[in-house]
């Protein structure tokens, strides 16, 4: 939009915003190395309760599910997903407009609604609650998004790239590899960090379908939070380490690569 | 008649690029000015700064003689047709159109009575409830002028208003624009890069440039009397010519010094001379002031479009000895392998690369039986920086090997001094089947062949544009064949109502006041 | 693609499974007696009967609403203003300012909600500063407000967001427009720029409104057991009571809540150029 002088007022307003945002993180943070219990004075730096959390065999099996669910979630719903996505596009229209219909219901569903119906489904189908459940739920949740940030994809090829390719000598597969996959790898990594996130950071669903003592930090930290635990600012803050180390990777990484192109290219 | 806007050396620089540079253009009441030109050359800026989107650097905007410098867009009595148009989405037809009423606050009934006026002005009466999104590129062309002209501005701005429509469209709202300029009597100032456009509805046409008017005149000046190479260009279509000014009313150019009507020249002043393509009669040989062949003739509706070459570019001839040697055959491996001779210059062996052999000598290797290609995995060959013919031997690594000849010579070149143009290309050695089974043989000649093109100080690559022989390539038989390789000559462009044979000898003619002759640039 | 098409099935098969089956399941549920058997089932409404019949229900119903209308509108009015300046930064700065909001998104609402906690607490941060200030302790931790707020914190991001792109994809040609047919900085606001970002607010709304409405650990964490709101009460009768058709019936309830409340914000946005001028 318009590019004008900046009021003084207007910066202010800003500043409190981004004040707003991060000021309960920045706290979380420096409180995880109080030594203390105090919620209010930093009475002195100390590690302890990270050694808490460390020695806490609940809170560590918690943050090796929620990985290891995760990154088995994010593999699983982003082929799964890539695959479904290329054979909706190649659907009819009226198929095509029920399947993205259903497929937005868990987008658009609150979160509690899509997780009594799977704790229901598997109660129901006498599934014992634990890993497998967590893992299901957690695909069923992440393939939307994955067919969702690659539908667009899809739909902006162009339509004859895929006869253009078979008219060339490529067999089905082979096009879908070398020509459609390679046009759609953006959607796909979208899809892909968005399954990863979604799952990492899920609790609702996970809630509701886990149990056999198969916990994610979500819900350790969610039960714990009854009394005040500065463990859970060092779980917390594990976790915002472990975030901000995927977005800066992710954010770095093409930088990198694109420096090292260019000192190929040379 | 009065001056109501004046440009007084205007220069607006988008970081440190000058796009405007230093402009003076005096616009009167009730014209219709056109800023014609090449997308980039500062017209949509003069626009923008004369709306007030934009500040200039340098210089001043006078309107009724008064500095509008700082006057923000709302309170300038102009108004802007927009590219796009801009049409408020929510809004509809009505409410677009009564907007800059209702901000000005008039009354319901004075709004309402305008609205509609505008609407017959543009023959949308029945359209007012309309959503703009539903309406046709024509429609909401109309309601984006009638949203300007209802605020009754001084000048209305049209920025390519009619650029996103088809063809047939545009030609009619050129038409109706004209018509709604002479009625509602205010200036327009209409920004476009077609010069078609420029010459039907403008009562003053400016051509600018990279930043810079190159003529201001009515369209029939511009057309007949281009100020210089680049107004001649962009109006119409048009044969630019070298020539020299022998003295006043007497041009030289193509050898030949021929009548004309202007002056004021230097004596022997490098000019060029303009012809346009309508001006210049063909007629037969003993006729013609030029004579030529004609090249190519495109029909194109009305006339045909002949283009005539009165004198051939720089050419080369070169020997092509055709053989009918087969490949060499490995049997036991099922291979087969085939190259030919070729010549190479002295200067270039320093600069030979295995890769550059294989390709002049064409070396290929085969399986028989498939045709499935094999590589050549050696390359030997002794050579030294002296003429004379050094043997080479390809092999594969099944053991299939050719020997050929490379032949090491003088470079084969034609200089022409006259047109700063040098021309190279080698005599070849090709077998009958390489030629018939050629699929683009003037190409492969040229690859061949090795021809090129330069300009004399070698810093510019000419396209070779002529490839001449005279065998038929599907009955070729070995022998040796001359081949010439030219580049472009001398072409004029004709608009004939008659179709001459393409190869015709024909002959050319003007009258002196056909010529137009203009300073060189720079 | 056509030749794809049986790659869609599997996706067909499993969605129909893990995604229609188990909404069908809580239909079920809601309209029959005698949760978890699916043998002999029977039709009842007195699952919707308890739940209006109650009053304890209605008024946790119209605390949810409550709670998730104000969330809503304080998300508007910060977010709106803050959208607006950042989509008139330089374009780069418009970048790092999106990214800004952002990041807060990616990292885990538990842990962001728990934060709050510590900062609300009595003895928490915010109450020392007020104590240094001559005020309090106020009880901050088990209100309204300390719900709301939570809420706002969590949800305000998804506001900003969708508000700025609705602004910064606006064709600059229509403020250019604006102002050449004679309307002014305000009044080019008013009139075109506001009007034109409101697909961006029902968005934004949609965003906030939904899971606002829905949570359930939020009013835990921040209101206490003081706080009830209705995911809390689905909460219970799934993992605590386990009447699972009380459950259902009550989020059918909420479902049918938000579809309305969906509604009623389309319609507001519904464009004015449809009805046509005053001619």
């Amino acid at each position: 939009m318009m590019k004008k002088k900046r009021h003084i007022p207007a910066k202010i307003f800003a500043g409190l915003m981004i004040a707003f945002f991060y000021l309960p993180i920045l706290y979380t943070v420096v409180f995880s190395f109080n030594e203390s219990r105090s919620l209010s004075v930093f009475s002195g730096f100390s590690l302890k309760w990270y050694e808490k959390m460390f020695n806490n065999s609940d809170m560590m099996d918690s943050v090796f599910y929620t990985i290891a669910i995760a990154v088995l979630a994010t593999v699983i719903s982003t082929v799964a997903g890539t695959v479904a996505a290329i054979g909706i596009s190649g659907t009819n229209k009226v198929l095509k407009g029920i399947v993205e219909q259903i497929n937005n219901l868990p987008i658009m569903n609150p979160e509690i609604v899509t997780a009594i119906g799977l704790l229901m489904l598997f109660s129901s189908l006498a599934v014992s609650k634990g890993f497998t459940t967590l893992l299901l739920a957690h695909v069923m949740f992440c393939i939307p998004y994955v067919i969702l940030s690659i539908m667009p994809k899809l739909r902006s090829l162009d339509p004859n790239i895929l006869d253009a390719a078979l008219d060339l000598g490529c067999t089905p597969v082979q096009a879908l590899i070398k020509v459609i996959v390679p046009q759609i790898t953006s959607g796909i990594f979208a899809g892909a960090l968005i399954a990863f996130t979604m799952s990492f950071d899920d609790f609702v669903i996970s809630y509701f379908v886990t149990g056999n003592g198969v916990n994610n930090i979500s819900i350790m930290i969610y039960t714990m939070a009854k009394r005040i635990n500065p463990t859970i600012n060092a779980l917390s803050s594990l976790i915002i380490a472990i975030i901000t180390a995927v977005l800066l990777i992710l954010n770095i990484t093409p930088i990198i690569l694109e420096k090292r192109k260019e000192k190929n290219g040379k | 008649m009065n001056k109501l806007i004046q440009f007084k050396n205007l220069v607006k620089e988008f970081d440190s690029q000058i796009v405007l540079k230093g402009i003076n253009l005096d616009i009167y009441e009730n014209e219709f000015v056109t800023l014609l030109g090449p997308s980039g050359c500062g017209k949509t800026t003069l626009l923008r700064i004369l709306g007030g989107f934009l500040e200039p650097n340098e210089g001043e905007v006078l309107f009724n003689g008064e500095n509008i410098a700082g006057i923000p867009p709302y309170k300038r009595e102009i108004n802007t047709v927009f590219q796009k148009y801009a049409l408020f989405p929510h809004l509809n037809v009505y409410d677009n159109i009564a907007f800059g009423l209702k901000i000005k606050k008039e009354p319901k009934d004075i709004i309402e009575q305008k609205v509609m006026r505008m609407l017959r002005l543009v023959g949308l009466e029945e359209y007012g409830k309309r959503r703009v999104t539903e309406m046709s590129g024509g429609q909401q062309q109309r309601v984006a002028i009638a949203r300007a002209l209802v605020n009754e501005p001084k000048v209305l701005l049209l920025d390519e208003p009619l650029g996103a429509l088809d063809l047939k469209l545009r030609k009619e709202m050129q038409r109706e624009l004209k018509k709604i300029q002479q009625e509602v009597g205010i200036t327009f100032i209409y920004v476009t890069h077609d010069q078609e456009e420029a010459l039907t509805m403008s009562d003053k046409i400016v051509i600018m440039n990279q930043g810079e008017i190159q003529q201001i005149g009515s369209p029939t000046d511009i057309y007949n009397e281009p100020a210089n190479r680049f107004a001649a260009n962009f109006i119409g279509e048009s044969n630019i010519i070298d020539g020299i000014m022998i003295e006043d009313r007497r041009v030289m150019f193509e050898d030949n010094i021929f009548d004309c009507v202007d002056k004021g020249f230097a004596k022997d002043e490098s000019v060029d001379v303009v012809i346009r393509p309508e001006d210049i009669d063909i007629v037969p040989v003993k006729e013609g002031k030029l004579t030529g062949i004609v090249k190519s003739v495109l029909f194109k509706g009305v006339h045909y479009e002949t283009i005539v070459e009165t004198k051939t570019g720089t050419a080369i001839t070169v020997q092509m000895t055709v053989s009918d040697a087969k490949p060499v055959q490995n049997l036991s491996a099922d291979e087969s392998m085939s190259a030919n001779d070729f010549y190479i210059d002295i200067s270039d062996i320093p600069e030979l690369t295995i890769a550059e052999i294989i390709a002049r000598a064409d070396a290929q290797a085969w399986k028989t039986s498939t045709e499935e290609l094999v590589s050549i995995t050696k390359v030997d060959y002794e050579l030294k920086e002296e003429k004379g013919s050094y043997p080479v031997t390809f092999s594969t690594a099944a053991g299939t090997m050719d020997t050929i000849h490379m032949i090491v010579a003088d470079e084969n070149k034609v200089e022409a001094p006259k047109t700063n143009e040098v021309i190279y290309a080698v005599n070849i050695y090709k077998t009958i089947d390489d030629i018939k089974e050629s699929i683009a043989l003037d190409t492969d000649l040229k690859t061949w062949a090795n021809a090129q093109a330069w300009t004399s100080d070698g810093d510019t690559s000419i396209a070779i544009t002529d490839v001449d022989y005279d065998f038929v390539p599907e009955n070729i038989e070995t022998g040796t064949y001359p081949i010439t390789f030219s580049t472009r000559g001398y072409e004029y462009k004709i608009d004939t109502t008659q179709e001459h044979k393409v190869g015709d000898r024909v002959g050319l003619t003007f009258t002196p006041d056909d010529l137009h002759i203009m300073a060189k640039e720079g | 693609m056509k030749n794809f098409k049986t790659l869609a099935y599997p996706y067909i098969v499993w969605s129909a499974a893990l995604i229609v089956l188990p909404m069908l399941l809580i239909v079920v549920y809601a309209f029959t007696k005698e949760g978890n058997s699916v043998i002999n089932i029977q039709f009842t409404f007195d699952n919707f009967a308890r739940f209006f019949s109650d009053k304890v229900f209605f008024d946790v119903l119209k605390r949810s609403l409550y709670i998730a209308v104000m969330t809503t509108v304080v998300c508007i009015l910060l977010g709106y203003p803050f959208a607006y300046i950042i989509a008139q930064m330089k374009p780069r700065s418009q970048v790092v300012m999106v990214f800004i909001v952002t990041i807060p998104t990616w990292i885990n609402m538990l842990v962001r909600t728990y934060a709050w906690r510590g900062m609300l607490d009595k003895s928490g941060i915010i109450n020392s500063l007020l104590g240094l200030m001559g005020i309090g302790p106020v009880r901050l931790l088990e209100t309204g407000f300390a719900v709301i707020l939570g809420m706002v914190y969590n949800f305000l991001p998804f506001m900003i967001l969708q508000i700025y792109n609705s602004l910064s994809k606006m064709d600059y040609s229509y403020i250019e427009a604006a102002s050449d047919l004679g309307a002014d900085r305000v009044q080019t606001f008013l009139k075109i720029v506001l009007p034109l970002s409101i697909p961006g607010v029902i968005s934004g709304i949609t965003l906030v409104f939904l899971p606002a409405v829905s949570s359930f650990f939020i009013p835990k964490l921040l209101g206490g057991g003081k706080y009830v709101l209705i995911g809390n009460v689905i909460e219970n009768q799934f993992l605590t009571s386990g009447d699972w058709g009380f459950g259902s019936a009550i989020s059918l309830i909420m479902a049918v809540i938000i579809i309305i409340s969906m509604h009623i914000t389309k319609k507001l946005d519904r464009d004015p150029s449809k009805e046509g001028g005053n001619i």
